[in-house]
């Protein structure tokens, strides 16, 4: 385990040095002048520009700009924008409240995806199953932004329980809504997921031997049947918290809530690749970490998985 | 001490000599979308305590079912429609499922084929062999740990307590079903249903396994049902043999009776499909033609299609189980004949 963790790690250099000279080049490339509207109505002077050209190494070759921005990463610095904000301080404001609703969808999904899993993959055909394969259906066919839209004008201009925007404190329970938002396409998806493994694994001979030890039928289910069936349900979950950790642009930009992807949304519409660039490789890096946690996770869960 | 824990159970009970187990006109039906799958028609057998009843039948002879009848795990959408199920003289199938269920696994238990998809794969042997101490008898974990690894020591696996801990994919085909074996023992039940244990096993482990069985079950006395499509593994073990065809035993005999001379054809035709060494060379003894669709059952006698000796009784009148003499039956019209010709 401990040889295979290590390789895994390693494999991860290439793959980064690989992804950070994709959006570097990319989000560089972008045609537009990044002095383009930056001084107010007039054309920037010609001061301001080479002192930019200075700081940010603008006027040298693409690939030496890549260095450069490599070998500060390396060294953990994340650079200033062209405002001269320090980057880490925008990822220090907007990363926890992005953790924050990624915990929320993350709760919201797992607990109702594999409650109506589980309880429709017992009993398959009733009227219950049917509403969750059609509603699963229904969500999962939906844009996030209709979602969205139709929870804001739900609970914010029929009810009147919520706020239209998330105040800048981001409280918990000011995510439930947005939450559940972000949950929907993947609580859809783990409920279609759980039902099948449910219902597959509920006629294995495993559990007719639960059944003939005399357990009684909560056992069977709860920890017989469920502990087999959650396996590729946790590995889901595992890479669904990846991608949301990666930001939500859709949902934090319409709930107004400072995070990753909202962030990175605001810096790329100002042309400002020296915020993009950073924050993306962060959220490379923090994906492709917990995809290894997954892997080694998914050998613990199922003993006949074994990394050699 | 198996034995005076179940003598005692029988005062209690007020329950005295008589058949342990007894399956009584048993009728099991499964809807389907093209009709009534009638897998088990009125089949009676009965075991006697420290006896062996070997069910022979081939797949689909509603052997396995009746089993799972009576253990109480017959799958959705079977369903008893006719019969009784007696256990020491009490029906299990009008008792609550809380009646019931301390009966499973702790009276009545069972060990099935295919001993890798029937252990739990996620859970350590060790562990699922003490859940029966720890949910039956309240033990403790630890307590259940030693019971275990006495068990595991029980079925003759080898450094039992160094594998405790051990996954089932870890082992072989004959360990895995030791642990099978050991884990049904486990609380030292009066019943064993031991369904087709060795099919799945080499020629070799099936001897062992066989072997161990019919040491345990003479340790403890209990009885053993012994369901099988193979007459080669039952000669040495069994004491009697229910034959089963579409549902219906077609005949029970004392083995070495079946064996001597079969009172039905198609004990005949099983008996003389084993290969023998004497008629090396020779072509192999087959039965003809298939086993009825359970959907569209011949009439009269079910095997009448594939039966050199039938006449016209036999594709009209359902065959009674006849009285062959001793404690023999045979669902045949023509039985004498068949007995004859095996003379």
């Amino acid at each position: 385990m401990g040889r295979y963790t290590l390789r895994r790690l390693l494999q991860l250099i290439p793959v980064l040095i690989g992804t950070t000279f994709i959006i570097h080049f990319l989000v560089w490339q972008l045609p537009a002048d990044p002095f383009d509207g930056r001084c107010g109505q007039r054309p920037c002077s010609e001061a301001f520009i080479a002192r930019m050209n200075e700081q940010f190494h603008l006027d040298e070759p693409f690939y030496v700009q890549y260095f450069i921005f490599l070998g500060k990463m390396l060294t953990g610095d994340f650079g200033v924008s062209f405002n001269q904000v320090p980057v880490i301080n925008l990822i220090e404001d907007a990363y926890p409240n992005t953790l924050k609703l990624a915990l929320v969808a993350l709760t919201i999904e797992a607990v109702i995806g594999v409650g109506a899993g589980v309880m429709t993959g017992l009993k398959r055909g009733g009227f219950l199953d049917n509403l969750v394969l059609v509603s699963s259906l229904f969500l999962m066919a939906l844009p996030i932004v209709v979602v969205a839209f139709f929870m804001k004008y739900l609970f914010w201009a029929q009810l009147g329980w919520i706020e239209p925007n998330v105040s800048t404190e981001v409280r918990w329970s000011e995510l439930i809504v947005p939450g559940f938002v972000l949950a929907t396409t993947s609580m859809a998806f783990i409920a279609r997921l759980m039902r099948a493994n449910i219902a597959e694994n509920s006629s294995a001979d495993f559990v007719k031997t639960a059944k003939a030890k005399g357990l009684g039928s909560g056992r069977v289910v709860g920890v017989h049947l469920l502990r087999n069936s959650l396996i590729p349900v946790v590995t889901f979950i595992g890479l669904d918290l990846g991608n949301l950790m990666a930001g939500a642009i859709v949902t934090e930009g319409i709930f107004n809530i400072n995070g990753v992807g909202l962030t990175i949304f605001r810096a790329l519409s100002l042309q400002d690749a020296t915020i993009v660039v950073p924050l993306a490789t962060m959220l490379v890096l923090v994906y492709l970490f917990m995809n290894l946690l997954v892997d080694l996770l998914y050998g613990l869960l199922d003993p006949r998985i074994r990394y050699e | 001490m198996a034995e005076v824990a179940h003598q005692a159970d029988v005062t209690e009970v007020g329950y005295q000599a008589g058949p342990l187990l007894e399956v009584d006109n048993l009728h099991v039906e499964f809807p389907t979308r093209d009709g009534i799958a009638r897998a088990v028609n009125g089949v009676s057998y009965s075991l006697e305590q420290g006896k062996t009843l070997a069910v022979l039948g081939e797949s689909g002879s509603g052997k396995s079912v009746t089993a799972q009848v009576i253990m109480g795990i017959l799958d959705e959408p079977g369903h008893v429609s006719a019969g009784e199920v007696r256990f020491q003289g009490r029906n299990l199938l009008t008792m609550s499922e809380k009646e019931r269920r301390p009966l499973r696994g702790n009276k009545i238990a069972m060990i099935f084929q295919d001993a890798l998809s029937s252990l739990n794969p996620v859970f350590t042997v060790g562990w699922q062999i003490a859940e029966m101490f720890r949910v039956h008898q309240g033990l403790t974990r630890r307590e259940a740990k030693q019971k275990a690894i006495e068990m595991m020591d029980r079925v003759r696996l080898p450094a039992a307590k160094n594998r405790y801990n051990d996954y089932p994919h870890q082992f072989s085909g004959g360990m895995r079903q030791r642990i099978m074996i050991a884990m049904a023992i486990a609380l030292g039940p009066d019943v064993l249903i031991a369904d087709e244990p060795t099919t799945a096993l080499d020629v070799t482990v099936q001897a062992q396994i066989m072997g161990l069985l019919h040491d345990l079950q003479r340790e403890s006395n209990m009885g053993l049902i012994l369901i099988t499509h193979d007459l080669g593994v039952v000669a040495d073990v069994a004491d009697d043999i229910a034959v089963m065809y579409a549902g219906r035993i077609v005949e029970h005999a004392p083995v070495h009776d079946i064996y001597r001379a079969p009172a039905h054809p198609y004990t005949k035709g099983l008996i003389e499909s084993i290969p023998r060494v004497d008629l090396k060379g020779q072509e192999l003894h087959a039965i003809k033609g298939l086993p009825p669709n359970l959907l569209r059952m011949p009439s009269g006698c079910a095997f009448h299609p594939r039966c050199p000796y039938r006449t016209d009784q036999c594709m009209t009148d359902t065959p009674p189980l006849y009285d062959v003499g001793g404690t023999r039956h045979s669902a045949c019209h023509h039985w004498t004949e068949v007995i004859d010709d095996a003379r």
